[in-house]
C-alpha cells in the first residue's frame, strides 16, 4: 500500500481551457492508493509548492503525482519539493497534461478523457516506484570545440582566456571557415581578413588551445562532464613537427587539384596551403592530385624539402581526448544550385554562386581581386538573384538571412571594381540588423538598380551570342522583365555543412527539417541541445550573420563554462542493469547503446552495463529479447502497469 | 541432378574422422540414426570411434546450427551444414555468439530433401530456396546448378493479396491452433534465449497455457525477435505438429527488412545484425 497525492495544475488557462481540472482531481481521488487529490491555478508557484509540501506531511504521502506541464519544465522544481519534505526525489511523477493533452486538442471532452487515462496510468506506475540514489561524478575541466569558423574560433578564445584548456577540431587544413574567404564584410565593409586573421593567429599562439586541423571526430563516448572523444588526424603526408612552412615544396609540385578554397574556380598544387594567410602555415598533400600517389613516380617535394618533412608513408592517426563539454560549430554550405536548371548554373559560364563571387573580389582569390568572367572579360551588366532555393517551399522554406545584405555588399564592390550596371532581383529587402537599413540606403545611392521580383529564369540571349538574359516579373510595375546581362550571381540557400548528419549522430543531436541542429528550447535555451553538455553556435544552428554568430559563440562558451567550472556533478539515478541469469548474450544492448555503456563480459558469458556511462535512455531494455535488462525507474513492471492503466480508458 | 546421399555420408565420415583424430575440433555436429531411416536425429561425434554412427540421407533436414550455442564459448566445433544452415552459422557469427576461427564448416549442397512427417519432397518455396551453402571450409559434394533458384518471397504472392483485416483473421485462426509445444522455438537456430521471454514470470508477458491471447503474445513477439535474423530454413514450420505456416510471417518480415535496409539475414559475415545496427543512410520508412 502506498499513499499517493495527486496535484492537478490549471497552468492558468493553458490546461484548464481544454481539461476540466477539478473533475480530473475528483477522478484522481477515486483511484487506488490516492489519499489526497487537489487542483490549483499554478502548481509551480510558491503557494502551489507549499501546498504539496504541507500535504506530504499532513497525509503522510509517500508518492506524489503532479499533473501539469512537460517534465522538461518543472520536474526539477517538484523533485526539490519532495526532497525538502524528506521524501526521495524520484518518488514524484510528472504527468504531462499540457503539451501532450490540452495543447493538442480544442475539445474539452476529449481533453478531459485523455487526461484521465494518462493520470490513471501514472497512478498504476507510481505504486510500483521505489527510491533511487543519484550518483556524483568528477567533471573534466577541458572543452572541445568542433569547427573552426568564426564561431569556433571565438568560442575557443573566450574559453582559453578564462584558463580552460580547449581542443579545437577543424576538418580543413586551415581554420577560418567561410569568413576567411570573404574580401569585405557588410554592413561596415571592413576587410574580412583584417579582423579575422588576428583571431586566427591568437588561436595558434594560445597556450591553452590545442589546435587540431585536418581532423575529424570519429567517436564520442561518455556523457556530460566526462566525454571521451576520438579524433582522427587525416594523413597530411607531411610531418608538421619538422616542416617550418617555407613552402619550397609547393613551388616545384607538378600535381594539380581543384582549389576548394577558391570554390573550384582555379587549380592549385597537390602539395599546398589553401590561401596565403592559412593557419597553420603548413602544407598538406592532396592524395588524389599527387603525381606520386597516382603514378608511383615524382617525389619532387621530398627532394626540395630541406627539413625532410615529407612522409609518403604517413597514415591516419587517432587520439582520444577527455573533455567535460563540447561546442559544435560546423557552419554551413551553400545549396547546390545545379539541380535548379532554370538558373543555368554549371551550364552557362556567366552564372556564379555567391561564394565564388566572394573569391573574385578577394585579392588572394583566383583573379587577384579583379572582377572578370571566366573568359577573362569584364562584365558590362550584372544581375544578382536573391532567394535561390531559400524562401521556396519546393526547396528550403527558411530565409537564409544574410543574402539581402551580401547582395548589397556585392553591388557596392561591383560598382567599385567595374563599370558594370548592377541589378538586384529581390522578393523583399530584409535589412533588420544594426546598421543594415543604413547600409541599404547607402547602396541605393550608388546607382544600383532594384527590381522587385524573383528571378525566374536565366537563358542564353538570342540576339547577342554569349550574353545571358534574366527573366522575372517586376511586381511593382506588374511587367515582365527580360534583362540582358553578362554575369548572373545566385544567392543560394544556406544549408548545414556536409557531414553534419554524421556529427548529429556522433553527438546525439536532433536536427530540424532542413538539417540544422536543434536547440533545447527555441527561446530559452538556444545554445544548448537535448544532449547535455553539448552546445551549438553559429550557422550550424540556423543561418545568421557574423555579429550574431560571434554573440552565440560567446554564449556557448559561457554555457560550457557552467559545466566545466564545477568539480563534481550529480547524475540521474535512472540507469539500467543486466540480470545475468536471463541474459542470452545476444549483445543487442552493446550494439544499440548510443553511449557505449553495455559491454560483453567474456568470462561470465553475459553482458554488463557500465553505470557511469549509462544515461537511462532505455534503448537496451527495449531490444533485449530475454527481458534481462532492468531500466531503473522504468522497469518492465512499472511500464506495463502504466500501459495497463492507460488501456483501461 | 540427383544427389548421391551415400557419397555425402561417406565424405562426412571421412572428414569428421580426420578432424577428430587430428584434434582440430573437439566435436562434430552431424546426423545419426533415429528410430527409423525416415527420422534421423542430430548427432554429436566426440571421437573417431563415434564417426561410424553418422548418417546422411534426404530426411536430414534439422538445422544443426541450433546446437552451436550450447557449447562453452571457444569450443572447437565442426558442423555439417546445408544451404540455409550455413546462413544460420553466418548470422550467429554476426551476433558474436560464435567465432569463425572456432569452426570447421562442412558444407553440403543438396536438393530434394524430404519432410520426415509426410515423406514428401519439401516445397522449396517454404525455405530459402538455395542449394549450396553460403559458407563452408570443406564442400562435401559438387555444387548444385541447373534449376533456376526461386525467389524466397514467391510464396507470399497469395498472402499479400489479403488486406489488413483478412491477414489478422488468418493469423488469429492459425495461431489459435498452437498447442504451445515450443517445437518451433526449439528447432530454430536463432531462438537461443534461456529463459525465453514467454517463460518468464516477472513480468509475465503472456499466458503460458494455449489460449488465444497468450498464443498471439508468444508468436507476435517471436516473429519480432526474428526480424532480420530468420535465415529462412523453414525448420520451425516443419517442426510444428499442427502445421502452422510460420514461414509466411518470417518471410514477409524478411522481405520488408530487405526492402528497407537492403540486407538479407545470414548472407555475409561482415554484415552487422540489421535491426540493431544504425546507419546514417538508413531509411526512415520504419517510423512512418
Ligand atoms: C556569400 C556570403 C557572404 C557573406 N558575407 C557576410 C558578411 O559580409 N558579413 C556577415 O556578417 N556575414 C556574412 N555572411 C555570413 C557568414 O558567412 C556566417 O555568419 C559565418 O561565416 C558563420 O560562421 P560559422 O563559424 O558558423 O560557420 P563556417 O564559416 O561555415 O565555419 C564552420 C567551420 O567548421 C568546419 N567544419 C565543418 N564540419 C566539420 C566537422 N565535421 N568537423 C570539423 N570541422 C568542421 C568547417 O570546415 C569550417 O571551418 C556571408 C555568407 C555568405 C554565404
Ligand atoms: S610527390 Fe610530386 S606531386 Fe606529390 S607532392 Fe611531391 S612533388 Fe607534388
Ligand atoms: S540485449 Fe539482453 S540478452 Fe542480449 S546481451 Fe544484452 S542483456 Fe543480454
Ligand atoms: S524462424 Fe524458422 S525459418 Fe527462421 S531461422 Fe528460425 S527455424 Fe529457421
Ligand atoms: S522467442 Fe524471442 S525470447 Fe524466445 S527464444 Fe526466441 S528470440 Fe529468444
Ligand atoms: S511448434 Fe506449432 S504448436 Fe508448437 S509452439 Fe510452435 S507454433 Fe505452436
Amino acid at each position: 500500500m502506498s499513499r499517493i497525492g495527486v496535484f492537478v495544475c490549471h497552468c492558468g488557462l493553458n490546461i484548464a481551457k481544454t481539461v476540466r481540472v477539478s473533475e480530473l482531481a475528483k477522478f484522481a481521488s477515486t483511484l487506488p492508493d490516492v489519499v489526497v487529490a487537489k487542483d490549483y491555478k499554478f502548481m509551480c508557484s510558491t503557494p502551489g509548492q507549499e501546498m504539496i509540501a504541507n500535504d506530504i506531511k499532513k497525509h503522510k504521502l509517500d508518492r506524489v503525482i503532479v499533473s501539469a506541464c512537460s517534465p522538461l519544465m518543472h520536474e526539477q522544481t517538484f523533485r526539490k519539493v519532495l526532497e525538502n519534505a524528506g521524501l526521495n526525489k524520484y518518488l514524484v511523477t510528472i504527468v504531462n497534461i499540457r503539451e501532450q493533452v490540452s495543447w493538442v486538442t480544442h475539445d474539452i471532452e476529449e481533453g478531459t478523457a485523455k487526461a484521465k487515462a494518462v493520470l490513471n496510468g501514472a497512478v498504476y506506475r507510481a505504486r510500483l516506484l521505489g527510491p533511487l540514489t543519484s550518483r556524483v561524478i568528477d567533471v573534466n575541466d577541458d572543452v572541445m570545440v568542433v569547427g573552426a569558423g568564426i564561431a569556433g574560433i571565438q568560442a575557443s578564445l573566450e574559453l582559453a582566456n578564462t584558463g580552460k584548456k580547449v581542443y579545437l577540431i577543424e576538418k580543413n587544413s586551415t581554420i577560418g571557415g567561410h569568413m576567411a574567404q570573404f574580401d569585405k564584410t557588410f554592413p561596415t565593409l571592413d576587410c574580412s581578413a583584417c579582423i579575422l586573421t588576428p583571431k586566427m593567429d591568437a588561436v595558434m599562439q594560445h597556450k591553452n588551445i590545442t589546435l587540431m586541423t585536418y581532423c575529424e571526430v570519429s567517436e564520442v563516448k561518455g556523457f556530460v562532464g566526462n566525454f571521451d572523444v576520438t579524433v582522427r588526424q587525416k594523413a597530411r603526408y607531411i610531418d608538421h613537427s619538422k616542416c617550418n612552412g617555407c613552402l619550397a615544396c609547393t613551388e616545384k609540385c607538378p600535381g594539380k587539384g581543384v582549389s576548394e578554397w577558391d570554390e573550384g574556380l582555379v587549380k592549385r598544387k597537390a602539395i599546398h596551403i589553401p590561401f596565403p594567410q592559412a593557419v597553420p602555415q603548413r602544407p598538406i598533400i592532396d592524395r588524389d592530385a599527387c603525381v606520386f600517389f597516382k603514378k608511383g613516380k615524382c617525389r619532387l617535394c621530398e627532394k626540395v624539402c630541406e627539413h625532410k618533412a615529407i612522409d609518403f608513408e604517413q597514415q591516419d592517426t587517432f587520439t582520444t581526448v577527455k573533455v567535460g563539454a563540447v561546442i559544435v560549430a560546423t557552419g554551413y554550405d551553400l545549396m547546390d544550385t545545379q539541380p535548379l536548371v532554370q538558373y543555368g548554373y554549371g551550364k552557362y559560364p556567366g552564372v556564379y554562386n555567391a561564394l565564388e563571387v566572394e573569391r573574385l573580389f578577394n585579392s588572394t582569390g583566383p583573379t587577384g581581386g579583379k572582377v572578370t568572367l571566366r573568359d577573362g572579360k569584364e562584365p558590362q551588366a550584372i544581375a544578382i538573384l536573391h532567394c535561390i532555393g531559400s524562401r521556396d517551399k519546393n526547396n528550403y522554406e527558411h530565409c537564409s538571412r544574410v543574402c539581402c545584405m551580401y547582395s548589397l555588399k556585392f553591388s557596392h564592390l561591383f560598382k567599385e571594381k567595374t563599370t558594370a550596371d548592377v541589378y538586384q532581383f529581390y522578393i523583399d529587402m530584409r535589412a533588420a540588423g544594426k546598421g543594415y537599413e543604413e547600409f541599404y540606403n547607402r547602396i541605393i545611392e550608388e546607382d544600383v538598380k532594384f527590381i522587385r521580383g524573383k528571378g525566374a529564369r536565366v537563358a542564353e540571349s538570342a540576339d547577342e551570342p554569349g550574353r545571358l538574359v534574366v527573366e522575372a516579373e517586376d511586381t511593382i510595375t506588374g511587367k515582365f522583365v527580360k534583362l540582358p546581362v553578362d554575369m548572373v550571381v545566385l544567392s543560394p540557400a544556406m544549408i548545414p555543412r556536409s557531414g553534419s548528419k554524421e556529427i548529429a549522430r556522433l553527438f546525439n543531436l536532433s536536427t530540424d527539417k532542413n538539417g540544422f541542429f536543434m536547440e533545447r528550447h527555441p527561446k530559452l535555451a538556444p545554445l544548448s541541445t537535448m544532449s547535455e553538455g553539448i552546445f551549438i553556435a553559429g550557422v550550424c544552428q540556423s543561418p545568421k550573420d557574423i555579429p550574431d554568430t560571434v554573440a552565440q559563440a560567446n554564449g556557448a562558451a559561457a554555457e560550457a563554462l557552467t559545466i566545466v567550472e564545477k568539480d563534481k556533478m550529480e547524475l540521474e539515478a535512472t540507469t539500467a542493469m543486466v540480470n545475468p541469469s536471463s541474459c542470452c548474450a545476444c549483445q543487442n544492448c552493446v550494439r544499440v547503446c548510443p553511449y557505449g555503456a553495455p559491454f560483453f563480459n567474456e568470462q561470465k558469458g553475459v553482458s554488463e552495463i557500465n553505470e557511469a556511462l549509462c544515461k537511462g535512455c532505455g534503448l537496451c531494455a527495449s531490444v533485449c529479447p530475454a527481458s534481462a535488462i532492468i531500466a531503473r525507474h522504468f522497469t518492465n513492471d512499472q511500464v506495463l502497469a502504466e500501459i495497463e492503466g492507460l488501456m483501461e480508458f | 541432378m540427383s544427389i548421391n546421399f551415400k557419397h555425402i555420408e561417406d565424405k562426412l565420415k571421412t572428414e569428421a574422422k580426420k578432424l577428430l583424430e587430428q584434434g582440430k575440433v573437439s566435436i562434430v555436429l552431424a546426423y545419426g540414426k533415429g528410430y527409423d531411416d525416415h527420422h534421423p536425429m542430430p548427432y554429436v561425434a566426440r571421437n573417431a570411434a563415434d564417426v561410424g554412427n553418422i548418417v546422411f540421407n534426404e530426411f536430414c533436414t534439422a538445422n544443426l546450427a541450433r546446437y552451436l550455442v550450447r557449447y562453452p564459448r571457444g569450443t572447437k566445433i565442426a558442423i555439417a551444414v546445408k544451404a540455409a544452415d550455413s546462413r544460420a552459422v553466418i548470422q550467429l557469427i554476426q551476433e558474436d555468439k560464435i567465432k569463425r576461427e572456432n569452426l570447421v564448416v562442412l558444407g553440403i549442397p543438396v536438393s530434394g530433401m524430404k519432410n520426415s512427417k509426410t515423406g514428401e519432397i519439401i516445397d522449396s518455396k517454404t525455405t530459402c530456396g538455395l542449394y549450396n551453402p553460403v559458407l563452408y571450409d570443406i564442400l562435401l559434394g559438387k555444387e548444385v546448378h541447373g534449376k533456376s533458384v526461386i525467389s524466397p518471397y514467391d510464396v507470399l504472392a497469395e498472402y499479400e493479396k489479403m488486406d489488413k483485416d483478412a491477414r489478422w483473421d488468418f493469423w488469429k485462426k492459425e495461431l489459435d491452433k498452437c498447442i504451445r509445444c515450443y517445437a518451433c522455438r526449439k528447432a530454430c537456430p536463432m531462438c537461443y534465449c534461456d529463459p525465453c521471454f514467454i517463460d518468464q514470470n516477472k513480468p509475465k508477458w503472456g499466458e503460458k497455457s494455449p489460449e488465444s491471447h497468450g498464443n498471439l503474445m508468444y508468436h507476435l513477439t517471436r516473429f519480432h525477435h526474428l526480424a532480420g535474423r530468420c535465415i529462412d530454413c523453414g525448420e520451425c514450420s516443419r517442426a510444428c505438429p499442427v502445421n502452422i505456416p510460420l514461414y509466411l510471417f518470417h518471410k514477409k518480415v524478411a522481405k520488408e527488412c530487405e526492402e528497407m535496409f537492403g540486407q538479407v539475414a545470414g548472407m555475409k559475415i561482415e554484415d552487422k545484425p540489421t535491426l540493431v545496427n544504425f546507419r546514417v543512410e538508413d531509411s526512415d520508412k520504419i517510423l512512418e
